[in-house]
């Protein structure tokens, strides 16, 4: 009876532990942002590289734009707009995986494993990190754009939509590189994966339409549900359709990739 | 030779070196040729056939990755003090540098190679003959060549092997405001200024002529030039660097 007494029963168990998870995966996204913050060379690429990218194929393509095929753009600078911003998030996304890597050779995740920390919250605290992040660099990088005159016609919703889109996305590539960092513990490792998501990027309407690409490629290029619905927000205006196809997209991904991500949490769990 | 040999042996020894260098120029061959096969519609685009056009930037990009291992190799000897008894030893110090440049030499022709041949595969012209081929070599080669001497001089100056990620950007950044993707005549405003003056244009245009066309001196000497510029500009600075190491 004594014992009983002041225990949460098992509703109140389930909550209490879901609201430490919660705490403690905060404050490990926390611990995640200000490290990333911290280490400029880790998130100023993300932001530059794209920027130059869109800087440069804007005056290289700009000529496109008259093509009767190519979509009615003000400028190749608003058609860039989504492809950096995921690109912005193929480099940034990436960051969450190396620093778990990092982590699991520099013997921080066997201490955090020793502690009594809840399992769930390691990983919920590494990818909610890389979320954010990859959230205010988007921020950023639409800003830069709308300050170059490349307007989101689908207004402030439109913007708001990017930045989750983006978010959610961070996710998804955040989900596989905490993945192979689990499997492999080895930040060389994690980083070789970085060009992959470059492939997946390139074989896509991202830096030029799939009307004027042809055969094998264009079919590729076409089954990349990501982008396209998130420009047609940029250059068509607002729509729940698009964002609701991008939002199912990028989730399906996200499952995927966190499924991926947790079994190789509990393996690596298992090893120790 | 012994140098170069040590270092061929350990691409040998480590095939995962190679993969990036034989994976990285077939991707170029492939993205540029499937994303932009479009920009050929738009009137003054010198050739029908984008393949024509990108196969020499996706072979300069190719044999860029060459020259960032030459650099890549000297930070790995520089981190576990190879490079400090090798300063020690009665050697040439000017052995110390040619030796990853050579290195990087027989390394480019893999890219080059690779980008040749799929380049055939999808239907490149070669109009410039041997000559054509033999230039596009000489401008993959080169081009490594100069990459690998600023990668060089870079990774000295920093002595750390974060200095590959400056070399790599660097090397991006130089590369990117060129005609690689459009020709001169369809560029405008900054971007027109920018790639006239870059010295990869002349590369480029070097290593392009055979697959637009008969190959021309006018087309040649610029590339040339500019490739033993930055070979003895970016060499120069690389021993300069390495004389001023004290073991």
């Amino acid at each position: 009876m004594t014992a009983a007494v002041g225990l949460p029963s098992t509703f109140d168990g389930s909550r209490h532990r879901f609201r430490v998870t919660l705490e403690q995966g905060f404050a490990l996204a926390k611990r995640s942002v200000l490290s990333t913050w911290r280490s400029p060379a880790a998130w100023v690429p993300g932001l530059v590289l794209p920027l130059m990218i869109a800087a440069v194929y804007s005056a290289q393509f700009a000529m496109a734009t008259q093509l009767p095929q190519f979509p009615p753009v003000d400028s190749f600078l608003q058609y860039m707009l989504p492809a950096s911003v995921l690109q912005s998030i193929a480099f940034g996304a990436g960051n969450a995986g190396t620093d778990l890597a990092t982590d699991i050779e520099n013997g921080f995740f066997d201490r955090l494993m020793a502690s009594p920390v809840a399992r769930q919250s390691v990983l919920v605290g590494r990818i909610m990190g890389a979320a954010v992040f990859s959230g205010f660099e988007s921020l950023v990088l639409v800003l830069v754009f709308l300050a170059f005159g490349a307007p989101v016609k689908g207004g402030v919703g439109g913007v708001i939509a990017i930045i989750f889109i983006a978010g959610l996305l961070a996710i998804a590539v955040g989900g596989f590189g905490v993945a192979v960092a689990l499997r492999t513990g080895s930040p060389e490792a994690t980083q070789s994966m970085f060009p992959l998501t470059f492939v997946f990027l390139f074989m896509s309407s991202a830096f030029f339409p799939t009307e004027l690409m042809n055969g094998w490629y264009q079919q590729v290029a076409q089954s990349n549900f990501i982008i396209d619905p998130t420009r047609r927000l940029v250059i068509y205006g607002w729509s729940w359709t698009d964002l609701l196809q991008a939002v199912a997209v990028t989730l399906a991904v996200a499952a995927v990739s966190l499924s991926w991500s947790y079994r190789m949490y509990l393996r690596r769990l298992e090893v120790k | 030779m012994w140098m170069t040999r040590r270092n061929l042996t350990r691409v040998v020894r480590m095939p995962s070196i190679i993969i990036p260098m034989a994976i990285m120029p077939l991707f170029f061959v492939v993205a540029f040729t499937g994303s932009f096969s479009g920009i050929t519609e738009v009137p003054g685009f010198p050739t029908r056939q984008v393949i024509n056009w990108v196969a020499a930037y996706a072979l300069i990009q190719g044999a860029s990755f060459a020259g960032l291992g030459a650099a890549g190799s000297m930070a790995t000897d520089l981190d576990d003090g190879f490079i400090d008894r090798l300063l020690l030893s009665p050697i040439r110090r000017s052995s110390i540098l040619v030796a990853p440049l050579l290195y990087t030499a027989i390394r480019a022709l893999i890219p080059i190679t690779i980008v040749m041949v799929a380049s055939a595969m999808s239907g490149a012209a070669m109009p410039g003959g041997v000559l054509g081929v033999t230039l596009a070599y000489v401008a993959g080669v080169g081009g490594g060549v100069v990459i690998g001497a600023f990668g060089l001089a870079v990774v000295l100056r920093m002595n750390d092997i974060r200095a590959m990620s400056v070399v790599q950007t660097l090397a991006f950044v130089v590369m990117f405001p060129s005609i690689g993707q459009v020709p001169l005549v369809l560029l405008s405003g900054w971007m027109h200024w920018v790639a006239r003056i870059n010295p990869v244009t002349n590369i480029l245009r070097m290593a392009r002529q055979g697959f637009l066309g008969p190959v021309t001196w006018a087309d040649t000497w610029p590339g040339l030039l500019a490739l033993a510029i930055g070979t003895v500009v970016f060499g120069a600075w690389a021993g300069y660097e390495l004389e001023r190491r004290n073991p």
